[in-house]
């Protein structure tokens, strides 16, 4: 189902190498909007990513560095980058080719857009 | 801690808690009575959650089939500080419910997540049910008393009922 959200999710996974892109709440865990490819388990990985998010940024601020900006998870054979503003997230799934400096930049852009 | 009235629950029930990390969960029958939980430290306490979980499960069937034509499967509510997930699971022994309190340590998407998990073990799990009593009948009470007591380990296994999977 579109929403008014779609084109902005939609426009991340032109990237080169991104298969995915999801905007997760960060509370609960589920999707808010999503562009998947084939295959791919949207919901489960929401959960979990959404998971990962918060307790990177549990962690950052039990550390007391602040607030967390970008996490990047670099796995065999891809990343997975996440970005959170107002307990949203929005999560990037790339394969390993993929331009991490572009996606974060995309990311952090539509972000803007997303969280007004 | 968890404890189980039957034990082929127990191993799939004990799964779930470690993945999702809810602080309550109770396993029962539709009609109230209880199949295993964990979380809990009062017979009392049980007995009231099975009861209502019951009441709002054969709520929100009659809801669910009033609005869509059908019952609806899983019921979802936000409290302040806990959340509720309830959601039916078919098991050898029949539908059974399925009720979890969890906080900030979990997530909505995670405990159905790890819930779907919890139902393929529990539709898989083959049981031998030696004793095929129906549940609802005249000794619902004494039924339900037995089952508590054996959660919270005053009483003797009634059911030999062995997992065989």
């Amino acid at each position: 189902m579109k929403t008014n959200l779609t084109p902005i999710i939609s426009a991340l996974t032109r990237q080169r190498g991104v298969r995915g892109s999801l905007l997760v709440d960060e509370t609960d865990g589920v999707i808010i909007d999503a562009t998947l490819h084939v295959g791919m388990k949207g919901p489960a990985f929401a959960a979990l990513a959404a998971s990962l998010y918060r307790k990177a940024r549990l962690s950052a601020d039990a550390a007391g560095l602040g607030g967390v900006t970008f996490l990047r998870l670099r796995a065999t054979e891809g990343h997975v980058c996440a970005a959170g503003k107002n307990e949203m997230v929005l999560v990037i799934v790339a394969d390993a080719r993929a331009n991490i400096g572009l996606i974060r930049m995309e990311m952090l852009k539509a972000l803007e857009r997303l969280v007004i | 801690m968890i404890s189980v009235a039957e034990p082929w629950v127990e191993a799939p029930l004990k799964r779930f808690v470690d993945d999702s990390r809810v602080t309550f969960a109770l396993l029962i029958y539709p009609s109230g009575q209880v199949l295993g939980q964990s979380g809990f430290s009062r017979a009392v306490d049980v007995m009231s959650a099975a009861a209502l979980a019951a009441g709002i499960y054969a709520t929100v069937r009659e809801l669910g089939r009033t609005l869509d034509g059908r019952g609806f499967r899983d019921v979802f509510h936000a409290g302040a500080k806990r959340r509720l997930y309830l959601a039916e699971a078919a098991t050898p022994r029949g539908t059974c419910l399925f009720l979890t309190v969890f906080d900030e340590q979990s997530s909505l998407g995670l405990v159905q997540l790890y819930f779907e998990e919890l139902r393929t073990s529990l539709a898989q799990m083959k049981v031998q049910v030696p004793d095929a009593a129906p549940m609802l009948d005249e000794n619902f009470e004494v039924e339900l008393n037995r089952n508590l007591a054996m959660l919270f380990g005053r009483a003797p296994g009634r059911r030999s009922i062995t997992p065989t999977s």
